[in-house]
């Protein structure tokens, strides 16, 4: 072996062990890998190293090595943060590295959850770092839905209680202006706004153990944040009707305020209208689909009551299920047999 | 195979599909000669889970036998480290994602006495390393004594632990407890709570759920609604809004659809077409998308997905965990 870890006066001391595929013993039916040189040199040495618990310079950069040429290598992260730690390096240089590796291996769990074993640490970061919003961001330049990423982000918030940092706030608005359909910024503005804070257990949303009906709903309700973020979803919306995102958004902003979807009523039938030709219904132009599902909602929680409403849920499902969003043909037909039977069961 | 439509069924199937069985079982069983694909696909860090891709496959496919029985075990067992867990291959830490793939495995060849033989130590070793791993004050569990938290491992858990009749050694309720906090307002569930819905998650959150007895928690209708939603008129299925689609996400949709009971919300027969579309008829196997670079992980769950929609001439699989319901059945009825 010719490799530059044998070559090294450093790591003279070292006596390397092999990898043990199983491929002596007959025991891999799946073949045994081309791995680089270098890669079964340097996995070599770690073996080694972290045999006899080497807590040292030279171990800590054989991690870097075996890392930029296998992030996925989940035993070497284990080892990198106790040598970190063990050695009390300083950590604002260890984000910094990893922000290298981060822009180099986009689709990757281990690399962010080594960050958040960092910034867990009190000690060292007792409150966010100033240039961390930044580098997520340029993570965002690269996927602005990168699930990783918006998942440390998420945790960010709560570790450091930012859910009113202005930062925040302007981070979503900005994705959101370059793309209204980024899904991801509008789930985190969601956990911004109506989000479980510190004093309520770690959930998605509010009442997550509750009855369905109550899941989402916050016990202390600011009204004039409810108003500004439907305001906001209908500005969203009124850009690109069919992006489902913000309807979805203003569904959660509804339930988190208690209110009705029917609140909404006004503003949905203005994608959906009616050609009326002498009284007669003639045609209808749809804008959104979504606003369709709306109002079929609205009128199908209204129709238990009114046979005349229920008809018009009903017609708005037919619309989605045979012009509008036929591949999923067998939904609204559940729907559609939903009311039917509601309306069999209230002439009963 | 029954090509009717209803519950649990995807509606209206079409027969006149192409589909390339032999070439695909010819593909994995020569996974070993191609080394480029294994390169990327049977890494040291999946080799464990790529076997179980593999035979799980081959089981789907009819050919059960398609894999040396003696040297897959062997493998496996040479995976076990003392802590009772299973790295990814031999000499690697243990952690649970090569565990559950350990256990799947083992299962499917009828092999689990052979821990108790050969193992070190019996699954109790197994369940002890498992159970090691929840985190008491949630419920939720870890992959490894790093302490990541993911949804996918506390299915992972319970799924392995299932399989060995040793689901009483967790906290099942509080882990349960813990997949309620995950679920979202669309009725989606992620990563951890407060995560965006994402198609896989909801796969192992609603896994979880069904190996726990609790999907009456999951708000099925809601649930299904956005899970149909992921459907692209291409016929493919995506795992969020906005995204694009992929092979493995019919098995990650589709078997959320049909442990709610809702699968005939999609069209069945334009997803059939779409995975059909995303193989490779010369080579053998499926890729992410049409015209794409076939492996193992996308063949797996490309035929999985067939095989919910009762695709004639592929076995019936398990939307639970993934393996043939045959097995599953045998299993869950001694």
């Amino acid at each position: 072996m010719e490799g530059k870890y044998v070559s090294d006066p450093e790591w003279a001391s070292i006596q390397p062990i092999p990898l043990n595929d199983g491929s002596e013993t007959g025991a891999m039916p799946m073949a045994t890998i081309a791995y680089s040189d270098d890669y079964i040199e340097a996995t070599s040495y770690l073996r080694a190293v972290m045999a006899a618990n080497e807590i040292s310079e030279r171990a800590l950069k054989l991690t870097e090595d075996i890392i930029f040429m296998n992030p996925a290598h989940y035993t070497v992260w284990i080892y990198r943060a106790k040598i970190v730690f063990a050695l009390n390096k300083d950590l604002l240089e260890e984000l910094e590295w990893l922000n290298g590796v981060s822009l180099k291996y986009l689709k990757n769990y281990q690399i962010w959850h080594h960050r958040q074993v960092l910034m867990s640490s009190q000690d060292h970061f007792p409150t966010l770092p100033p240039k961390e919003m930044d580098f997520l961001m340029e993570m965002f330049a690269q996927d602005s839905k990168n699930y990783h990423v918006w998942t440390y982000r998420h945790w960010l918030v709560r570790h450091f209680k930012l859910w009113d940092s202005p930062r925040e706030i302007a981070d979503i608005n900005s994705l959101l202006n370059s793309d209204v359909r980024n899904n991801s910024a509008w789930n985190h503005r969601y956990m911004l706004r109506f989000g479980p804070r510190s004093d309520e257990p770690d959930g998605g949303m509010t009442n997550s153990n509750g009855p369905p009906s109550e899941k989402g709903r916050l016990a202390v309700v600011d009204e004039d944040v409810v108003d500004e973020e439907l305001q906001y979803a209908q500005v969203q919306i009124v850009k690109a009707p069919e992006n489902r995102s913000p309807w979805s958004y203003a569904r959660g902003v509804l339930r988190a305020g208690g209110r009705p979807l029917s609140e909404w009523t006004g503003f949905a039938q203005k994608f959906v209208l009616d050609k009326r030709e002498q009284g007669q219904l003639v045609d209808v132009e749809v804008k959104s689909s979504h606003a369709v599902e709306w109002l079929a909602d609205v009128y199908a929680q209204d129709g238990a009551a009114q046979e005349s409403t229920a008809a018009e849920a009903v017609r708005m499902l037919n619309l989605l299920k045979e012009k509008y969003d036929p591949i999923r043909r067998n939904y609204w037909d559940y729907r559609i047999q939903m009311i039917l039977g509601q309306e069999v069961l209230a002439s009963a | 195979m029954s090509l009717a439509s209803g519950p649990g069924r995807a509606a209206g199937l079409l027969s006149d599909q192409e589909l390339c069985p032999e070439k695909h079982i010819e593909y994995i069983k020569k996974l070993d000669s191609r080394k480029d694909e294994l390169e990327y696909w049977l890494t040291e860090h999946l080799r464990l889970n790529g076997l179980y891709w593999g035979l799980t496959a081959l089981n789907l496919l009819g050919c059960p036998d398609g894999l040396p029985r003696e040297d897959a075990i062997n493998f496996v067992l040479s995976c076990q480290q003392n802590n009772g867990g299973f790295g990814a291959a031999p000499d690697h830490d243990a952690h649970i994602l090569y565990t559950v793939s350990a256990v799947q495995t083992l299962v499917t060849l009828d092999a689990v006495d052979e821990l108790d033989n050969r193992g070190l130590g019996g699954k109790q070793k197994i369940g002890s390393f498992i159970a090691g791993l929840q985190d008491q004050e949630t419920g939720s569990f870890m992959g490894d004594e790093w302490g990541e938290l993911d949804t996918r491992f506390l299915y992972g858990a319970l799924n392995a632990l299932s399989l060995l009749g040793l689901l009483d050694m967790v906290d099942v309720a509080k882990a349960v407890s813990y997949l309620q906090k995950c679920e979202n307002l669309d009725g989606g569930y992620g990563i951890s709570p407060g995560a965006e819905s994402h198609a896989g998650q909801v796969f192992t959150c609603v896994g979880a759920l069904a190996i726990a007895g609790r999907l009456d928690l999951v708000d099925k209708d809601r649930l299904g609604r956005w899970l149909s939603e992921r459907q692209l008129d291409n016929g493919g299925l995506n795992g969020r809004p906005e995204k694009l689609e992929d092979a493995c996400y019919s098995w990650w949709v589709g078997a959320s659809l049909a442990m709610i009971g809702k699968l005939h919300w999609i069209d069945g027969a334009k997803l059939a077409a779409f995975i059909i579309r995303c193989q490779d008829p010369d080579t053998g196997g499926f890729a992410d998308r049409p015209d794409h670079t076939v492996d193992v992980f996308h063949t797996l769950f490309a035929v999985a997905g067939l095989s919910l929609l009762g695709f004639e001439g592929i076995a019936e699989v398990d939307p639970v965990y993934c393996m043939p319901k045959s097995i599953t059945r045998k299993i869950f009825s001694a």
